[in-house]
């Protein structure tokens, strides 16, 4: 008891100590810190993070390929989530790239390569599979102990094969992409096709459902997310159907709406390849970003209107964020890009990141 | 390594930083796009609009239905020519799809096509372009004057598929010409291919890996269009009808053709291909790829049957299990030793996403 309550105080301490060191971080940067997982030409797998002229400020290698990035909102850390079906989570030094801990999924558990950290900097959850019942998804629960997590318990996501988790802009009111496929332990081999159960789910982080809405297509799997400030919420799918047909792969929910088809022209759609990536939304400037990597395309629309404000090649376009003036687009073969997005015009212009094998997606912090 | 920044708007490509001749990757580029896409389009152009012509001919009774069949085994053929060069519009937007219909596992095709002559709607170019991709292209003209049902041979069957045939050859036309009109525009492909940066491209890099991915892809889809038939995908059980072009028996022809067409994209003209790119230092992996083309080319062009015809006995499954080789050496080096020869990251997220 007495040295639970001694470890209590000595986290809040680092956490005191560490909040100062990640404020003067913040204060000196000039533009935000580009997270993403990354591989090099030999297949390694690494952690890594760079400013958006192009310095490196980490990469670290890491044992399994990532997928998202979520970063603490008072600390300097991040996690970076491993790809599906993989087993280790990496817990980052944002400064110096340090792997502070490598977190292992539980038995019968492995992640899905996306999570969310709640506002108070305590509670992180991490979508997960259930390989004892295949695709039976679990949101895993872990709290942090300082710079440690530790796995505390776990809650349905209310559906199959989930994927990405989100915060409404509450904070407190979680969003799964339930992509209803079956996969099991070590294998990327979809089970049921014939009998998917993609769903969209609203719950709270006491696990209790508040929704669970479907597109029309059976076989369209939910797999991303994006939300506005406003609460807008942005979903974009992945069509395991025949290649010929074309499918609802951007959708929107409004706040107080029912979650439907985004307005996209069915020639849009047909150039997708029935896949989509990364999703961002840009609060201020009213916009959704999508990528369409299988298609080399990428799209940004406006947000209200629907209306195209770009469509245009860009070869297997990953990860998309948005930035103060647009969005930032990785790419898992070319060069990385910034879209500005200020005027009616779009202006785009390469980055001097290094080009290629950037997984699908980046996150800004 | 310094790269200079450089815009490139969303309206137009701004040719800020024309490539300079030093650039070898820049000409080999602008070579392959001038000297061999451009061209094999042109030829496609031309085929299908033979094939318009030759559809009316059919139906109006000036050309027999021998020829009506060459003209379609010609537009065939420069169709199979263009699979490694599928940049751009015509890798974009469903289009391929519209052209041809493979795969094709349940029939699609013949099920389409009958459903349509026997709904009574009128049927031209522009209904056509509306309706199902399935029956738009070269799979269901193919149909039409290859399969037995519908028996071309007979006056009043060929009536009832004529509106079909004749808006079948319109269409292709019109999207041929479309799709060149794509390249030849003033920030066209081909322009996006010469001059760097682009809305496409970022720069000369990235073109030539655009052009290695589309030739990696046809040489796997050919080994797809072998392979399904040969069972590959269905634990060695013959599909003789899962095979492209299976009507008209010209599926090892069309193989042949795709090959040649990615040879010359690999030699080049005027030896500008993407053997170029590589140094003297890569001359092993050059003679290596020079030698796969020539034994899957001369096995191909040799195969003394049809693929549905070789299918039925062991000898001709040896033969086509040789091709089946032949073409995944191809296929490996360009994706393995010849991706990692010019630095260049094949499908990293494309093939391998989440």
């Amino acid at each position: 008891m007495v040295r639970r309550q001694v470890l209590k105080v000595g986290s809040a301490l680092l956490a005191a100590l560490t909040l100062g060191g990640w404020t003067l971080f913040q204060n000196k940067r000039q533009q935000p810190l580009l997270l993403s997982a990354r591989d090099d030409s030999d297949g390694n797998h690494y952690a890594v993070g760079y400013r958006l002229d192009g310095s490196q400020v980490f990469a670290t290698q890491v044992g399994q390929r990532c997928h998202d990035i979520i970063n603490h909102p008072a600390l300097p850390i991040a996690l970076f989530v491993a790809r599906r079906p993989g087993t280790e989570s990496y817990l980052i030094d944002l400064r110096d790239g340090r792997l502070l801990q490598t977190i292992t999924s539980q038995p019968n558990r492995h992640f899905y390569g996306h999570a969310v950290i709640h506002k108070s900097g305590e509670w992180l959850y991490a979508t997960e599979n259930d390989t004892s019942d295949p695709g039976r998804g679990v949101l895993g629960v872990y709290r942090f102990e300082g710079e440690w997590l530790q796995h505390s318990g776990e809650l349905s996501t209310h559906g199959l094969g989930p994927h990405q988790v989100s915060w409404l802009p509450d904070g407190e009111t979680l969003v799964v992409a339930n992509g209803g496929i079956r996969t099991e332990a070590e294998s990327r081999v979809e089970m049921n096709l014939d009998a998917m159960e993609p769903s969209l789910v609203l719950m709270r982080r006491d696990g209790t459902l508040l929704s669970k809405e479907t597109l029309s297509q059976q076989m369209n799997s939910i797999r991303h997310l994006a939300v506005a400030s406003d609460g807008t919420l942005i979903a974009c799918q992945q069509f395991m159907g025949d290649a010929h047909e074309t499918a609802e792969l951007l959708a929107i929910k409004r706040p107080g709406q029912a979650f439907q088809p985004f307005p996209v022209a069915h020639a849009q759609l047909q150039s997708m390849a029935n896949y989509t990536a990364s999703v961002a939304v840009h609060s201020e400037l009213r916009l959704v970003a999508l990528t369409a990597p299988r298609a080399n395309r990428l799209f940004i629309w406006d947000l209200d209107s629907g209306a195209t404000r770009l469509d245009a090649p860009m070869p297997d376009c990953a990860g998309v964020g948005a930035v103060a003036d647009g969005f930032v687009v990785t790419s898992g073969q070319g060069r990385c890009r910034l879209y500005d997005c200020r005027k009616s015009e779009l202006i785009g212009q390469p980055l001097q990141l290094p080009p290629g094998l950037w997984d699908n997606h980046l996150h800004l912090a | 390594m310094f790269r200079p920044k450089l815009l490139f708007t969303s309206l137009a490509a701004l040719a800020l930083g024309a490539c300079s001749p030093q650039d070898p990757q820049a000409v080999t580029s602008a070579a392959i796009a001038k000297q061999v896409i451009l061209p094999t389009y042109s030829r496609w152009v031309e085929a299908d609009r033979q094939l318009a012509v030759s559809a009316l001919a059919f139906c109006e009774g000036k050309n027999t239905l021998e020829t009506a069949r060459a003209d379609f085994l010609h537009a065939q053929k420069a169709w199979a020519e263009l699979q490694p060069l599928l940049i751009g519009p015509l890798a974009e937007g469903n289009r391929a799809w519209q052209v041809q219909f493979w795969p094709d596992k349940k029939n699609l095709v013949g099920r389409q096509v009958e459903q349509l002559i026997n709904s009574d709607k009128p049927i031209d170019a522009g209904t056509l372009a509306n309706s199902s991709v399935v029956v738009q292209g070269l799979s269901a003209y193919e149909y039409i004057l290859f399969d037995s049902k519908p028996d071309t041979a007979n006056a009043e069957q060929k009536a009832r598929y004529c509106p079909l045939l004749v808006a079948i050859g319109a269409r292709q036309k019109a999207l041929a010409e479309e799709i060149l009109q794509g390249w030849n525009k003033n920030d066209g492909v081909l322009a996006q291919m010469t001059k760097f940066p682009n809305q496409r491209y970022a720069d000369s890099h990235e073109a030539i890996a655009d052009v290695l991915r589309a030739q990696v892809t046809a040489l796997d889809t050919l080994k797809k269009k072998l392979g399904t038939p040969m069972g590959r995908m269905s634990k060695g059980i013959p599909q003789p009808l899962q095979a492209e072009a299976w009507r008209s028996q010209s599926s090892l022809k069309s193989l042949h053709a795709s090959l040649s067409a990615a040879q010359t994209v690999w030699a080049g003209v005027d030896n500008q291909g993407l053997r170029s790119l590589l140094g003297s230092d890569q001359k092993a992996l050059a003679d290596k790829i020079d030698a796969a083309y020539a034994v899957s080319l001369k096995l191909l062009a040799d195969a003394p049957k049809p693929l549905n015809e070789l299918l039925e006995d062991e000898a001709g499954r040896e033969q086509l299990n040789a091709i089946y080789d032949s073409l995944n050496a191809v296929h490996r080096l360009h994706e393995t030793d010849l991706a990692k020869a010019l630095g260049i990251q094949l499908g990293f997220n494309a093939n391998d996403g989440d």
